[in-house]
């Protein structure tokens, strides 16, 4: 049951990462890059590390994503 | 009972990849962004078993943390980024 | 008893989960998508903290998990009243049945 879990998040980490760097729109990176932080945080929850999680989670899924998204409605305000 | 716990988790992760798969070709941002916010629910619920799962009360706060600050990115998407424009 | 209740609560909670990702994945717009996602997860979340709640040891782990559902349910009224006003002000129009 663990290794299940173990590789279900490792491969979802995985597939994630790639699709934020390679996707075009500039939305659909946001997103995704706030989809692998919240992965990565369950990933080092998983390894044992909750305080490496903890900044992760506040971090890469949190913070973040909140400026990524500020940034790109600041970009779409600016050329219309 | 740990691994019922872990079973749920495994099945709650299921569901967010499921979500993950389609936020990657959600119509529109609205969407997207939707499935960011289950993604802090979802990841809510995972952690909060796993922490029981794993005999580690510590992953309880990181829990917490997880709960307020998908609140932010949301709350951020809603006011600063979504300028519609034909709902792209 | 207590035992029992504490490893049935998760699991009802995981189908709260799982009927909340059905409602995210087939509802027709972004109202009842919002509808879906705040009221079905947010109760799924608390069943299973329910449950993590009575399965704990330490009073205090409990008391802290507990704490965990209140400060969703605001975070999450929160966001949907935020993203559902910012639909309704950009004018997204809601599903009807008539409508293609």
């Amino acid at each position: 049951m663990s290794l299940a879990f173990d590789v279900l998040l490792a491969l979802s980490l995985i597939w994630s990462g790639v699709r934020c760097l390679s996707v075009e729109r500039l939305d659909r990176a946001i997103v995704l890059f706030i989809a692998f932080g919240l992965l990565m945080a369950l990933a080092w929850a998983r390894l044992a590390a909750p305080d490496i999680g903890l900044a992760e989670a506040a971090i890469g899924a949190g913070l973040t994503g909140a400026l990524l998204l500020d940034a790109w409605g600041a970009l779409k305000r600016r050329r219309p | 009972m740990n691994s019922i716990d872990l079973a749920i988790a495994l099945f709650l992760l299921g569901n967010l990849v499921v979500a993950l798969v389609a936020a990657a070709r959600g119509p529109t941002a609205a969407d997207r962004m939707l499935m960011a916010l289950l993604f802090g629910s979802t990841g809510t619920g995972i952690l909060v078993l796993l922490a029981q799962a794993m005999g580690m009360p510590t992953l309880v706060d990181v829990a917490l943390l997880l709960a307020l600050l998908a609140a932010i990115g949301g709350v951020a998407f809603a006011k600063r980024a979504w300028q519609g424009d034909g709902h792209d | 008893m207590i035992d029992a209740i504490g490893t049935l609560l998760p699991i009802v909670g995981a189908l709260f989960y799982a009927a909340g990702t059905l409602g995210l994945l087939r509802f027709p717009d972004v109202y009842s998508r919002l509808h879906a996602l705040a009221k079905a997860d947010n109760l799924g979340l608390g069943c299973v903290l329910l449950g993590l709640a009575l399965q704990a040891e330490d009073l205090a782990v409990s008391l802290k998990l507990l704490l965990i559902w209140p400060l969703a349910l605001a975070a999450s009224s929160a966001v949907s009243y935020a993203i559902a006003r910012r639909a309704a002000h950009l004018g997204v129009k809601p599903w009807r049945r008539d409508s293609p």
